[in-house]
């Protein structure tokens, strides 16, 4: 055994070596410089940060998927990862949706637009677009989760032919928690079926009191055996969501969530988000339900 | 220190933390080691691994607490008739070490006196612990052959510290468990060098080595050494400094404070504050801009204990050399060169070419360090006093064969209250500790990342009955009022303390702790009654 | 031909060395002056000594991955006029050196293989670590006399290597076995042959003798095997875990004294207002704040399961992820562990459980 593991490292490390050819001159540490554009302020605690890269070259070679995050740098606080809220299909520029929460965060929200921040990424793996081709799609979001599930209905907007029936149900505490409510008028004018649902409700709201798991009626059991869920939010509402949605027929095969965890580095060595035997940053954030085990980790 | 000066003759640990490991019975007050003592907790984990016995006094639940065979969870501040109830125990079960009492110690009778006088469920009562209980550890404590107790400012930090003290000396002596290897009384010094800053006359009425100020014989040794006539008046008390005591004649117009941040660690801050605004002239020598360094006229950038040479004496009276490992930073110097380039240029030349020089002058003016030379203490582990010349090989525990005063001395004490009770204004009583991630009041350790990333925010511990009394959510943000001032905390639901009590930490320059303690202080060592006061709590809204 | 096996005089070693450090520097074990001894880099070969029968107190992970290291810096400057605001960085990479490591331990070889993996072998390439590990040389000792809390034999990882060293040394008396495996160390050979003499059947006879006999000089019997596999089987030794955390003091020393614990943290540390530093720093699981997220969140009960990440960590999920258990056997964290709950009372405790039940099992058959 000693000789055959050590082989197997070695083999790695040889890999490894022929891989820094090609990367000699990258070094993933290093932040490039974005610039905010336009701020948009979705509920008390979170704003919408539309931006761009400074360098008009590095605008041209990004890409990313929905699901995937950033590092994010504010001056002199660190860096934290966000998740992309925006589609890559629909501008030049790209949107981080972030809540004030801790001390980078609060300091992103004291920005402006013009101000700077740096940027690191697309990290980690995205909802399944290719999978996703032809289905019908149920996304079910809580609080901020909303963020990454917004860059998806953002694609299926602009894409209606590519998927089947689309449907959003999103609760957060109170009416003044949801996000993005400015914009659901042309989601459903896209064709999104929109499910709004608060646990207290306040004068004048106009859709559903109760926990999110309430809208998961008879009517959202999977229509075809390929019909995907997508959810994401907080750690107790996944768990009871992804046990909703196995109870109405959803594979664990056919369910997608994300993880937060701490990060540092964004791909896979600082060790920080380890789950189990997985690295969120690298095997996530996006994972299939049958990927994870018990989910009283999240 | 005065406890065991006036008891033992020597206010040192008796023994070497190495020998704790092989201790029968433990007895721990007043001390969170794992937190406060790391190393020596180790010692303990290894003496209860091969199976000694741990008894722990103290008012809150500690890991330490957690692993003992007995947990005395007394009220704040009851330690003198908690330990008279065990002295009492082992008068009635006849486990006096009658021969010990007879050959090494003096002044018993009173103490018998008191003891017979004492009523174990008046002391229940007062102490919250069972009658019991009492006598359990009572028993172990005094059967064992090796048995040893160790203490922390949980004990001295009282009103009757010196008392306190005292009682555990008494314990100690009872049952015979001092004068040899692995059984004494071992005060754990706070910091590295507590203990060499008191060797070295870091106290009001001594010179280097606890000679006596007032002694002519030890002043003339010192006035020759130094070519100057010293006073033979002893100097003021920290407190006394820094409260501004005294009448407006000898009221002190300037201070050199050093490596200190009295605007933080002080009690009555609004008090420090006020004298430290009337001084003529303020210097201060740290590594940081401390909030004293702050307000002074002078401050000198001090280089860090990495950045010199020198030697440190730590708790079991070790003194070990530390070699310099970097330089100091920009224009920072170390104390000494400081303070010898003050003394030349206010006309008195101090010209030590090393620390090697200055150690060589310890050596011919204190007996305790006689044979203390650096050439001896590089390369090794130190040496421990009683070091009296060369060929002394240092001792690693004291009292061996006699005390240092000659006998023993039992001091009997009654119980002293809490400088301030609590009552229906102020219901609680707060406790005041340390926490594991940072160093005194976080001048350093809050510089550190990680360390602050670990304990970012001043914490209050209350059990979970009392704030569901108060309806106030875990997390939420309190502000805790004493009879001096208030400062404000994040809430902690906590079930190692008892209801009724309070724990915080005094690291933070958010939350000043000492705004709220009081200034009472113990007649004798003038040690603040820093661990007890009664607050009250609300929640800010 | 391209001969494997030499033999170097001990005589000739100081001197092979001074012509090594001619073109590298030289990190050798070292006794300093309190007595310990420490992987050290070497500036007086004459008048400091190389200590080859101790086990050093330090791995050689900080040579590759210093405790504390700069990334780079960054500056702010605010908009002025008609520049924007900006805020840049500046990568700082440590030089590459040529460094030889004489009498590295082979523990320490397998985890440097090991942190090669996470460091070399994952998504992105850690150029720092890479900047320092490119231009190393290894020279390997074989371990005769395994110390006192070893446990190699059982993590597979020594006392003798089979490969991944440039050089491997055992010491047979008067003379080193030398082995040869990678190309460098092919090349130092070559470069002086003067020092080396093949070795002949007589070497080879007592190089196995040796090889065999520190194998039975083993102090400890630790069972990383069954350990390892018990976990893989979905044991959950949730009583000995939570006993262990309680005794756990968070310090962080058996992450940081583990050779192959290479989990850091990065924060920003101001200079001015308008510059600072990014700045990596050894991090450990067992700290509170590793996996607390912004809002006070935390994925881990950190008081009951301080410890259970770590353990983990090491013998379930680099088995799964790297394909073996990243405990290399040193020991070192036995002596490091304020409150004596190291890797070794884990296995022993899971082995032990097992072993009852298994008694169990069979008197319930009798």
């Amino acid at each position: 055994m000693t000789e055959r593991s050590i082989r197997t490292i070695d083999s790695q490390v040889m890999t490894g070596r022929a891989g820094r050819l090609r990367l000699t001159s990258k070094n993933p540490y290093v932040p490039r410089s974005a610039i905010i554009r336009e701020i948009t302020r979705e509920t008390d605690s979170v704003s919408t940060f539309v931006m761009s890269f400074i360098d008009e070259l590095e605008n041209n070679s990004f890409s990313y998927q929905p699901g995937q995050f950033m590092m994010v740098s504010v001056a002199h606080q660190g860096e934290a990862p966000i998740s992309i809220s925006s589609s890559s299909l629909q501008s030049d520029f790209f949107s981080l949706t972030i809540r004030n929460s801790g001390r980078l965060t609060k300091a992103m929200h004291s920005l402006k637009p013009g101000n700077v921040i740096g940027l690191r990424g697309p990290y980690g793996t995205a909802f399944p677009l290719e999978e996703m081709q032809g289905r019908n799609l149920l996304i079910v979001g809580g609080g901020i989760g909303m963020a990454p599930l917004r860059s998806v209905v953002h694609t299926c907007c602009r894409q209606p032919d590519h998927f089947g029936k689309v449907s959003v149900l999103y609760g957060s505490q109170n009416p003044g928690e949801l996000c993005f409510q400015s914009e659901m008028q042309s989601w459903k004018e896209a064709g999104v079926d929109c499910r709004l649902i608060v646990d207290a409700a306040d004068n004048g709201w106009q859709h559903q009191v109760g926990l999110v798991t309430d809208l998961l009626t008879d009517e959202f059991r999977p229509q075809k055996k390929k019909d995907l869920a997508l959810v994401c939010g907080p750690g107790i509402m996944i768990r009871f969501v992804i046990q909703r949605l196995e109870e109405l027929g959803y594979s664990p095969e056919n369910i997608f969530t994300t993880l937060e965890r701490h990060m540092k580095c964004g791909f896979g060595l600082c060790g920080h988000c380890h789950c189990r035997e997985k690295l969120v940053c690298v095997d996530g954030p996006v994972f299939r339900r049958s990927q994870l085990g018990v989910l009283e980790d999240l | 220190m005065a406890g065991l000066a006036t008891t033992f003759g020597s206010g040192a640990m008796t023994n070497s933390i190495n020998e704790l490991s092989s201790a029968q019975v433990i007895l721990l007050s007043g001390s969170n080691t794992t937190e406060a003592h790391p190393q020596v907790a180790r010692r303990i984990y290894d003496a209860v691994d091969q199976g000694a016995r741990l008894i722990v006094i103290d008012p809150r639940q500690t890991a330490m607490a957690s692993l003992a065979h007995i947990h005395l969870q007394l009220r704040p501040g009851t330690d003198i008739p908690l330990l008279n109830g065990m002295m009492r125990c082992i008068l009635d079960e006849n486990l006096v070490d009658e021969l010990f009492v007879e050959m090494r110690t003096e002044n018993y009778i009173p103490l018998r006196d008191l003891l017979l006088t004492i009523d174990l469920n008046e002391v229940t009562a007062t102490t919250g612990v069972s009658i019991k209980d009492i006598a359990r550890a009572a028993r172990i404590y005094a059967r064992a052959q090796r048995s040893v107790i160790c203490y922390c400012l949980g004990v001295t930090q009282h009103i009757c510290g010196t008392a306190n003290v005292q009682s555990y000396a008494g314990l100690a002596m009872l049952t015979g468990h001092v004068e040899r290897e692995f059984t004494g009384v071992d005060p754990l010094r706070g910091q590295n060098n507590v203990q060499g800053a008191c060797d070295m006359g870091g106290l009001p009425a001594v010179l280097p080595g606890y000679q006596m100020v007032a002694d002519p014989v030890v002043r003339d040794k010192f006035d020759r050494a130094w070519g100057v006539c010293l006073s033979d008046k002893p100097g003021q008390t920290l407190l006394d400094m820094t409260h501004g005591a005294g009448s407006p004649g000898d009221k002190l117009r300037a201070m050199y404070i050093m490596g200190e941040n009295p605007m933080l660690s002080d009690p009555v801050l609004d008090q420090v504050e006020a004298t430290l605004d009337s001084l003529d002239f303020l210097v201060v020598a740290d590594l940081f801009l401390t909030e004293t360094a702050a307000r002074a006229d002078v401050v000198f950038p001090a280089a860090s204990f990495a950045e010199k040479n020198g030697t440190v004496t730590n708790s079991e009276r070790r003194v070990q050399y530390m070699n310099k490992a970097i330089d100091p930073p920009g224009a920072a110097r170390d104390d000494g060169w400081i303070i010898m380039e003050l003394s030349r240029r206010m006309g008195y030349a101090m010209e030590y070419e090393s620390s090697a020089e200055i150690m060589e002058e310890i050596c011919l003016l204190t007996p305790i360090y006689g044979g203390m030379y650096h050439d001896r203490l590089i390369d090794n582990w130190g040496l421990q006093w009683p070091c009296s010349d060369r060929a002394h090989p240092g001792t690693p525990f004291l009292h061996k064969f006699s005390f240092a005063r000659g006998r023993g001395r039992f001091q009997p004490a009654s119980h002293v209250p809490p400088a301030e009770p609590v009552d229906s204004a102020f219901p609680f009583l707060l406790i005041t500790g340390r926490s594991y991630h940072h160093y005194h009041t976080g001048t350093m350790s809050r510089c550190c990342p990680t360390l602050n990333r670990e304990h970012d925010k001043p914490f209050l511990d209350m059990h979970p009955d009392d704030a569901t009394r108060l309806n106030i959510p875990d997390g939420s943000r309190v502000q805790v009022t004493s009879r001096r001032g208030s400062c404000k905390f994040f809430l902690r639901y906590c079930q190692s303390l008892a209801p009724g009590d309070l724990y915080c930490d005094f690291h933070f320059h958010e939350a000043p702790v000492n705004v709220l303690t009081l200034s009472a202080r113990d007649p004798e060592a003038h040690c603040p009654e820093f661990k007890l006061c009664a607050v009250r709590v609300e929640e800010v809204i | 031909m391209r001969r494997k096996q030499w033999i170097l005089h001990k005589d000739h070693l100081l001197p092979f060395l001074r012509k090594l450090r001619k073109s590298r520097s030289l990190v050798a074990p070292v006794r300093n002056s309190y007595g310990d001894t420490m992987y050290t880099e070497m500036n007086d070969l004459d008048n400091e000594s190389i200590e080859l029968a101790e086990q050093p107190q330090n791995s050689l992970k900080s040579f590759f991955f210093p405790q504390r290291e700069k990334l780079c810096h960054y500056s702010v400057d605010e908009a002025v006029g008609d520049s924007a605001q900006a805020y840049r960085f500046y990568p700082s990479l440590p030089e590459s050196r040529a460094v030889v490591y004489f009498g590295v331990r082979s523990c320490d070889m397998f985890a440097v293989m090991y942190c090669d993996t996470i460091f070399l072998g994952g998504r992105e390439r850690d150029v720092y670590y890479d900047a320092r590990r490119r231009n190393a040389l290894f020279i390997t000792l074989a371990c005769n006399h395994p110390f006192e809390n070893c446990f190699c034999n059982a993590a597979r990882t020594g006392p003798y290597l089979e490969m991944g060293y440039d050089l491997q040394f055992t010491d047979l008396g008067d003379r080193y076995f030398v082995e040869v495996d990678k190309a460098r160390g092919r090349e130092v050979v070559q470069q002086w042959p003067q020092f080396f003499v093949p070795a002949g059947d007589d070497d080879r006879q007592a190089h196995y003798q040796a090889a065999l006999e520190s194998r039975g000089l083993f102090r400890r019997q630790v069972h990383v095997d069954l350990a390892v596999q018990l976990l893989d089987q979905g044991e959950e030794p949730q009583a000995l875990l939570a006993e262990l955390s309680a005794r756990c003091q968070d310090c962080g020393g058996c992450a940081f004294i583990c050779p192959t614990c290479t989990c850091f943290n990065i924060v920003d540390q101001p200079l001015s207002d308008d510059r600072g530093e990014r700045v990596r720093t050894w991090d450990a699981c067992t700290f509170d704040g590793f996996t607390r997220m912004a809002g006070n969140h935390n994925s881990v009960q950190i008081i009951s399961q301080r410890v259970t990440k770590r353990f983990y960590h090491k013998l379930r999920d680099d088995v799964l992820r790297h394909g073996r258990s990243s405990c290399v056997g040193c020991g070192r964290c036995v002596g490091m562990c304020f409150g004596g709950v190291d890797i070794v009372r884990f296995i022993d405790g899971l082995c032990a459980a097992d072993d009852k039940r298994s008694e169990k099992r069979e008197d319930g058959h009798d």
